[in-house]
């Protein structure tokens, strides 16, 4: 991926496509390490399953709905000096506290760190596409966040109002954009 | 061409080659997996520099005729026969890309 927020949405679609409720997608800046997190409440993984995550012919071959992601977000971390870590606890396991959590850091003072990209389209994709499931987004630097966005909060606000109507997704680019515009 | 007529012509090494027959239809050259994936052509000969067992996966995906690393670079332990096993042809080129690329361009 040229981009990180692209590796964001192709994590985050796998925690829609496992049935998450609430997905949690961060981005932790401390120094130059950045660490990017998607926390999911779907289904989860075995331990035979999350082993063979990021073999790209396991993915590919025998569950190809996780894709050629993970692989790829790993490659990509330890390319800059970085990792990937995955936690998963299935549902038969783990009845009330299911889902899977994907953290890669890199190191963005690597020269062949990619850049962050447009993450502001990228969360208001995955809300377009996934309006009836919560989505929280966070950006913060050495500690403290600086950008972020709760879907359960605008609920309570909007009312019935679903996320994927137009004024909402444009309300959310320009929250996130403003956001952004006041860190830089 | 096929696969095994590249390798003599250009004297390029083999790092597997379970279908020496495949026909190559063109060339494509990449070294981000992702973007390799969505874009090289059914057929190509792709050239890269990446040599992990990811590019086994993106050669199977885009069903590429061979793989060739140029520049010399060795595929990482174990890639040569997990690329037999899967049936991807890897073919290795002590040239750069660009190179390899006119040598080939004057026999397809």
């Amino acid at each position: 991926m040229k981009e990180l927020s692209l590796n964001i949405l192709d994590v985050a679609e796998n925690s829609y496509k496992a049935g998450s409720r609430l997905t949690k997608i961060s981005i932790e800046e401390n120094g130059s390490a950045l660490t990017l997190t998607v926390e999911d409440n779907g289904s989860g993984m075995k331990a035979d399953v999350l082993r063979g995550v990021t073999d790209p012919f396991f993915t590919t071959r025998t569950t190809r709905s996780v894709g050629l992601g993970l692989p790829l977000l790993k490659m990509a971390a330890e390319g800059t000096g970085g990792g990937l870590a995955i936690e998963s606890r299935h549902k038969d396991d783990f009845p009330d506290s299911h889902g899977t959590k994907v953290s890669a850091v890199f190191y963005t003072d690597h020269i062949d760190c990619p850049p962050v990209g447009d993450v502001v389209s990228t969360v208001v994709t995955l809300v377009q596409g996934h309006p009836d499931t919560d989505t929280v987004f966070t950006h913060s630097k050495n500690g403290s966040v600086r950008v972020s966005l709760d879907t359960r909060e605008m609920r309570e606000v909007l009312g019935d109002v679903p996320l994927d109507t137009f004024e909402v997704l444009s309300w959310i680019k320009d929250t996130l954009t403003e956001q952004y515009s006041e860190i830089q | 061409m096929t696969v095994s007529e590249l390798k003599d012509k250009l004297a390029l090494k083999v790092a597997a080659l379970p279908y020496p027959e495949r026909e190559i239809s063109g060339v494509y050259i990449g070294d981000l997996l992702s973007w390799v994936m969505g874009r090289a052509n059914c057929g190509d000969a792709w050239i890269t520099i990446m040599s992990n067992k990811n590019i086994a996966a993106v050669a199977t995906l885009a069903d590429t005729a061979c793989v060739i690393l140029a520049e010399g670079v060795e595929p990482d332990e174990g890639v040569g026969a997990l690329a037999e096993e899967k049936g991807i042809n890897i073919l290795l080129s002590d040239a750069g890309a660009y190179d390899t690329a006119v040598a080939m361009s004057k026999l397809l």
